[in-house]
């Protein structure tokens, strides 16, 4: 029995090769996310090992509320005292900024899209230089080497550099390497290093550090010296060990890590759970055609055993092929997956790629599970086949019945959108949610694949009658063979199904998100002009100095500005952290319409006011009037009026505090997001005079975008296009990752297709014997990819349109308010599906244009 | 029609050359081990008329239509039909020769399952994108009796009835020759009498040409003429065949 499994694999090799190709690819892809993270988690970890050895304390201001990002400096003051400390040999001060933003020789600003633009006072235990010299006076900087060879930035030029406050000339002194001399470690973002009393003075930090390394003298014990220094500054102030600095470092990488690995794992597992049906399929397919051979098997005397253990044993071979294979692949696709982030603005480390136990075992479980799993049905199937199959000529395999396929297939969709519902209305916490609506959705698929096939036959008809029409003949022979066998065209279908349910999902998501964003700005906005960094992106560590704020507030063509921050979790009211945006209370109400219910902006002591969103009121059960205690990362506590509650979240998220409150409790200067408006413009004002007046500003602002090239100043029409297309953009990529399974479907539908053409081989010799010629047969095999094709994309984008409205529905109208189905775009996918179709078809219709007709009619 | 010089296969009414095979041989394999499945065939099939070819298994019967049909090459000679040397034409072109000038009736899984009865019989034509002759189409449905099966699909018929469909299609196009292989070989006596009855009438009341391979006595006596293959080589041929003359000439062959 062993050696006939293996020979009928070996007889059936582009048939094993397509199947295994499905697992290959899941595997591979797995083997990869984990190779690649793996080995940027270690590249890091060392990384921020040996920075962090470099000064074994650290002393920084306590912090119990917001991120890293908000961290208070600390005082020079508190220098001194620790310098004075015994056992401490030397202090190491040092400030460090976002937003600084270098200008190359063209007058274009340096920004890498998603990596950090990054200022340092320059630091010997961290920098070192590879050519020039360190920077050591005022007017002097230095750039990391990636940085000056990307941008070719030249020893001995000057550059205008972008500060939180204002924008400074500079001279390249110096080209440092960071984290050892001779390597140069980055994640793509830039850094400028300066010396330190210019650092702080550009920074907006005089007289104050991020944090202040400490040396110790030889020989001294380390948690001594830690105890008596955290003992001179006291409870604002921290001394910490190079440990803890490490694991925070490590920890906020691998937080970044993490987020890229779980999104391509859930990309991988996608592509694992459409293979799954592709296995699946061939091996019901396969054990379909032999049913005579088995058949005769049993009649020599095999077991109905022994006969599914062969199957088993062959979906063995194929998962064990397939996870060797796919283990070894898997380690190249890592290497190109760095090699392409690398090519987009990265600069990945290229240390070893590891194959940790772990993927390996994942390798093993997906490959060999997912195959096995998927052989289970048909080797149950190959069981029951009695002996005289072996001579009988029509013997059917026995499959569920219509009506129990209608029921477990209803029952398993229905149980999968409860969980998919509880997991988006339910009030849980993320992972939950997730775990729910993946394993929700993933029984909907398992359901509707139980389903189809009661319906692909008129389904088949339906979706073939116009093909049919167009194609003549050979259309209608397509149509007849995609309505013969529901159960393959249906699960053939289903895999496509799968890719397009996300694909539409994503496409029904995205455009709500749009039309959200447009309603947003086309009813709560009425300023003209907005004012945003360059490198994309709602990342509170985003943003542009204040100077340009006010220079634009001094153009005669504009009236005011106002300038906007965010911060995550840096507001803790009654026990719990909030984000927080600021504004100018007093001119915002003429720039954004918030909705507000009762009270108002712009009549408020700003400087002590907070406006909150209803819910949150409610939650906390304060009306305007009443006060809020609120502290911040700098320690501080305010007791803050409630001046106004509003009922849009879409533009200020839940809780709204003036720049001024800001001010006193945040080092970060820089603006996150800025509006504008036009002197004495107004929708009543005849539309010659509006269009004078835009026109006029459009000229006035002009060359303040060139002086800040960082920096995006639009109009209305400007900002509405280009979000719009940020957006777009964003869906594209998330499309072309989900559409890989697609090319997993193809495999499948080329497959399956394959293998009809096998089992049709007599029918395909007599059609060609009374005259169909190779191009009308290849126009049958695409006529029924075509059907198979639409019919999987109609069921996927139907899903697809439900998911997509549900999760609409179930996300905080604070995000998206409207309900948007992009029918165009869903059109198109459907276009796409029927042409990738044909594309699955090429091969198949190739290898049954070549087969010999009379060989053909005498096949048995 | 020098070329159709030698004695056997010469009509003795002179009427027209529906096919001809000239010094066809088909040698499979090469050298020590080829073997000469035709071997310098020379044979011609009247218009008008009901041909069996006959001979024992290996004869050589099966690859000689083959070739005659376009759906075979042959090693040497030419094959003819009408005025058409197949030899010369491209892969394409013999599917459109099949398709237009060709009927085919094979032993068995004649019909596509996916078409009707009447689909499959104007499949030829459908795929040339011609429109079917109804008059015609309709009188050889008439002929072998399937009026009312015309909207069933094959796996709805009997073997004889799916027959019947098969010789129907073959004779649809009013093509120039219809070569059937086997056509009665899966069937019973009586039905495989019915097809062969009609397959006769065809050629004498509607003026069709058939080939037909048999190795059945009884089938290839409803021919007008029987020719005899052995070992790739024609024998012998007879005309006003019966059962019984047929039957000796095939022992003595065997002899």
């Amino acid at each position: 029995m062993l050696r006939l499994t293996i020979k009928n694999l070996l007889d059936k090799k582009i048939r094993f090769a397509l199947t295994t190709l499905a697992v290959v690819v899941g595997v591979a892809m797995v083997v990869g996310v984990f190779a690649m993270t793996d080995s940027l988690r270690s590249s890091f970890s060392q990384l921020a090992e040996d920075i962090s050895e470099a000064t074994p304390l650290t002393v920084r201001t306590s912090q119990e509320v917001g991120r890293e990002i908000d961290r208070d400096p600390v005082p020079a003051a508190v220098d001194e005292v620790v310098r004075s400390i015994e056992g401490v040999e030397d202090t190491v001060p040092g400030v460090a900024a976002f937003n600084v933003v270098i200008t190359d020789g063209a007058g274009e600003a340096i920004l890498p899209t998603g990596p950090p633009t990054l200022g340092f006072s320059w630091t010997p235990l961290q920098f070192f230089i590879t050519d020039g010299a360190v920077p050591a006076g005022s007017g002097e900087f230095a750039a990391d080497s990636s940085t000056a060879a990307d941008n070719d930035l030249q020893i001995g030029s000057t550059y205008v550099i972008s500060g939180p406050i204002e924008q400074v000339e500079f001279e390249l002194v110096g080209i440092f390497n960071f984290g050892a001399p001779d390597k140069h470690t980055t994640l793509g973002q830039t850094m400028a290093a300066f010396e330190i009393g210019v650092a702080q003075e550009f920074f907006g930090l005089e007289d104050r550090y991020s944090s202040i390394g400490v040396l110790l003298d030889p020989g001294t014990d380390t948690a001594e010296v830690q105890g008596r220094i955290q003992e001179a500054i006291g409870r604002d102030y921290e001394a910490v060990t190079d440990e803890v600095i490490e694991e925070e470092t490590t920890d906020d990488i691998n937080e970044v890590i993490d987020v890229f690995n779980i999104i391509l794992l859930v990309f991988a597992f996608i592509i694992v759970f459409v293979s799954a049906f592709i296995i699946n399929n061939t091996f019901q397919i396969v054990v379909a055609q032999r049913i005579r051979e088995l058949g005769l098997l049993r009649a020599i005397g095999a077991t109905g055993s022994q006969v599914r253990n062969s199957v088993i044993f062959e979906a063995l071979l194929v998962g064990l092929f397939s996870t060797i294979t796919g283990l070894v692949l898997g380690r190249f696709l890592a290497g190109g997956m760095r090699w392409m982030l690398n090519q987009g603005g990265f600069s990945l480390p290229t240390g070893p790629l590891e194959l940790q136990p772990r993927t390996v075992v994942w390798a093993v479980v997906v490959g060999m599970g997912v195959t096995l799993l998927s052989s289970i049905i048909p080797a149950r199937r190959a069981r029951t086949i009695s002996p005289i199959a072996a001579i009988q000529s029509d013997q059917q395999l026995a499959g569920a019945s219509l009506r129990r396929r209608l029921v477990i297939g209803g029952v398993v969709t229905g149980i999968g959108f409860l969980l998919l519902l509880v997991g988006l209305f339910g009030s849980l916490d993320t992972s939950a949610t997730l775990s729910l609506v993946g394993f929700g959705a993933f029984l909907v698929f398992i359901g509707m694949n139980t389903l189809a096939p009661s319906f692909a036959r008129p389904a088949a008809l339906l979706i073939g009658r116009p093909i049919a029409r167009i194609l003549g003949t050979p259309g209608q022979i397509a149509r007849g063979n995609a309505a013969r066998t529901p159960r393959r065209t249906a699960s053939t279908a289903a895999a496509l199904m799968i890719g397009l349910a996300l694909v539409g999902m994503a496409g029904v998501v995205g455009s709500s998100l749009t039309k959200s964003f447009l309603n947003t700005l086309d009813d709560a906005v009425q300023s003209d002009y907005f004012i945003r960094s360059d490198s994309g992106g709602f990342d509170p560590s985003v943003g542009f100095s204040e100077e340009v704020a006010a220079e634009i507030e001094a153009l005669p063509e504009f009236d005011t500005v106002v300038a906007y921050r965010f911060a995550i979790g840096s507001m803790r009211i009654e026990g719990s952290n909030h984000d927080v945006f600021t504004a100018d209370f007093e001119l915002v109400e003429s720039h954004m319409d918030a909705d507000i219910i009762t009270g108002s902006l712009s009549d408020a002591d700003a400087a002590f006011a907070i406006a909150l969103h209803e819910d949150s009121a409610e939650d906390l059960g304060v009306v305007v009037g009443d006060t809020l205690d609120a502290t911040f990362p700098d320690n501080g506590t305010d007791t803050l009026t409630v001046v106004a509650v509003y009922r849009d979240a879409t533009i200020f998220g839940n809780w709204l505090i003036d720049n001024d409150t800001w001010e006193r409790h945040f080092s970060r200067r820089e603006i996150g997001f800025a509006s504008a408006t036009i002197t004495g413009f107004s929708d009543d004002l005849p539309e010659a005079e509006q269009a004078r007046l835009q026109a006029g500003a459009a000229e006035a602002i002009a060359p303040l975008g060139q002086q800040f090239p960082g920096v995006k100043m639009e109009s209305r029409v400007e900002f509405r296009q280009s979000q719009q297309d940020q957006l777009n953009s964003f869906l594209i990529v998330i499309t072309v990752l989900l559409g890989l399974s697609l090319v997993i479907a193809l495999i499948g539908i080329a497959n399956t297709l394959g293998l009809a053409i096998f089992e049709r081989t007599r029918e395909i010799g007599l059609i060609r014997a009374v005259g169909m010629t190779r191009w009308q047969l290849a126009l049958t095999i695409f006529g029924e990819a075509v059907i198979v094709a639409i019919f999987g994309a109609i069921l996927g984008l139907s899903l697809g349109v439900v998911f997509g409205v549900a999760v609409v529905i179930a996300i905080p109208d604070s995000v998206i308010n409207a309900i948007s189905v992009p029918y165009l775009t869903l059109l198109v996918y459907l276009v796409i599906a029927g042409f990738a179709g044909m594309l699955a078809a090429l091969l198949p219709a190739f290898r049954a244009g070549r087969l010999n007709i009379l060989d053909a009619i005498s096949h048995e | 029609m020098t070329l159709l010089a030698p004695p056997i296969g010469t009509a003795p009414a002179a009427a027209g050359i529906a096919a001809a095979a000239v010094g066809v041989s088909k040698i499979y394999g090469h050298g020590d081990t080829a073997v000469h499945a035709l071997d310098e065939i020379d044979a011609s099939f009247q218009s008008g008329r009901f041909t069996a070819i006959m001979g024992p298994s290996g004869s050589g019967k099966s690859t000689l239509m083959h070739c005659l049909a376009g759906l075979d090459t042959v090693s040497h000679g030419s094959i003819l039909v009408g005025d058409t040397d197949l030899s010369t034409l491209s892969e394409r072109e013999l599917t459109l020769l099949r398709r237009d000038r060709i009927g085919f009736v094979f032993q068995s899984f004649n019909l596509v399952p996916t078409l009707t009865a009447m689909e499959n019989i104007t499949l030829p034509m459908d795929l040339a994108g011609r429109t079917p002759d109804q008059a015609w189409v309709d009188e050889v449905i008439n002929t072998v009796g399937l009026d009312d099966r015309t909207s069933h699909r094959p796996n709805e018929l009997s073997g004889g009835q799916q027959q019947r469909v098969a010789v129907s299609r073959a004779l649809a196009s009013q093509p120039e020759i219809v070569f059937a292989d086997e056509p009665t070989g899966n069937l019973d006596s009586t039905t495989g009498a019915e097809i062969l009855e009609f397959m006769r009438r065809a050629v004498r009341e509607m003026d069709q040409t058939i080939v037909m391979v048999t190795h059945d006595p009884n089938a290839a006596s409803y021919a007008d003429r029987v020719v005899f293959l052995n070992d790739g080589k024609i024998v012998d041929e007879m005309f006003e065949p019966t059962p019984d003359t047929i039957l000796d000439t095939m022992k003595a062959l065997g002899n």
